[in-house]
């Protein structure tokens, strides 16, 4: 399947905004969304955007029976660690159930992720964080799979963190577009 | 004791470091501090920052043994909710042991949430460790939630009436 993952624009909100909700009811907390499109579209792309967000796009051929194109997506914005300096925190990550799993460690989620650590590799950030519910084991073992640590199980939280040969790794994975 | 909180500049970051320093020989991660003076002024002192940072200064005559006036900071930026938008995180927030006690902490803190309520944000979270039980109930004290417990993160969180009293400096009851 061809995707591609490029930076949203402001016409893309209203697709973040639907994969938003989505996220959220597949969290069981529907009812905890309460900005509009209309909000990311002022927050993500004003002088001083609060965020930043990859989208992930598939050819025409691909659409959704209701006609989506773009069917994933990455918000994150850059964060400060006082002992290890610049850092990046992934606020969602989320690609529409049918397109996933196609292809473990390749596909759309792995793309979309890579694309964020690269992001951090060129801003010269040393981390990358990420918070993930307890009971979300299919996104656990995503994510441990690509060598993140979960602080939660060591240290009393759950956060988890990409950093030295895990996160070059997986900045090594993006795609070349 | 008289104090003011007010917002850094390049040249408190001398003693933004010391305390940096401090906070985490507090935590016994000493080691882990992988920044230099250099790094914060870089980082919270460029065109985008990455930080912000606002300091507690007592006057001369309250100065430390060491002669230090800066007693307290706290270190912040904006964050992001998908579900909530605008946020602000608090980072770090620490006051010098000996000056503890005297309600900068909660300044400090307040200051935050004033910032970040005049940028349009409507929450301030922050994170504690587990077994750091002074800090835990001084913040659960404020009107804090344990974003962990109820939802199975360790996140602290300020919002809506506890935020607004937070900002305001209302007195505890």
């Amino acid at each position: 399947m061809d995707f591609m993952i490029r930076a949203a624009t402001p016409e893309d909100c209203k697709d973040i905004s639907r994969m938003i909700m989505e996220l959220a009811v597949y969290e069981n907390m529907p009812d905890q969304v309460k900005i509009s499109h209309e909000v990311l579209e002022q927050d993500g792309f004003c002088k001083n955007p609060f965020f930043h967000c990859l989208v992930a796009e598939v050819a025409e051929q691909y659409r959704t029976t209701e006609g989506y194109t773009v069917i994933g997506y990455a918000l994150f914005f850059y964060t400060y660690s006082t002992w290890k300096g610049r850092s990046v925190y992934m606020e969602d990550l989320y690609v529409m159930p049918e397109f996933r799993g196609e292809f473990p460690g390749k596909g759309v989620g792995t793309a979309l992720m890579s694309k964020v650590a690269q992001v951090c590799k060129e801003q010269q950030c040393v981390r990358l964080q990420f918070s993930v519910l307890n009971w979300n084991t299919p996104s656990l073992d995503f994510y441990k799979a690509k060598g993140a640590q979960d602080l939660t199980d060591s240290e009393g939280w759950h956060v988890l963190r990409f950093d030295g040969e895990a996160l070059d790794k997986l900045a090594q994975m993006a795609p070349k577009n | 004791m008289v104090y003011t909180i007010r917002v850094a500049t390049l040249e408190d970051c001398k003693d933004i470091y010391r305390m940096i320093m401090e906070l985490a020989k507090h935590e016994k991660v000493s080691d882990q501090v992988k920044i230099a003076q250099r790094d914060l002024e870089q980082d919270g002192f460029s065109k985008n920052p990455f930080f912000q940072s606002i300091i507690a200064e007592v006057p001369e005559q309250h100065r430390s043994k060491d002669g230090h006036s800066k007693v307290g900071y706290a270190l912040y930026f904006f964050a992001y909710s998908s579900w909530k938008g605008r946020s602000v995180y608090m980072e770090d927030l620490y006051v010098m042991p000996e000056y503890r006690g005297k309600g900068i902490g909660k300044a400090l803190m307040s200051k935050i949430a004033q910032l970040g309520l005049a940028a349009g944000c409507n929450q301030l979270n922050f994170a504690v460790l587990n077994w750091n039980k002074e800090s835990m109930d001084f913040y659960l004290s404020q009107g804090c939630w344990d974003v962990t417990t109820g939802l199975d993160y360790h996140c602290m969180r300020c919002e809506g009436p506890a935020l607004e009293a937070l900002a305001r400096g209302d007195p505890k009851n």
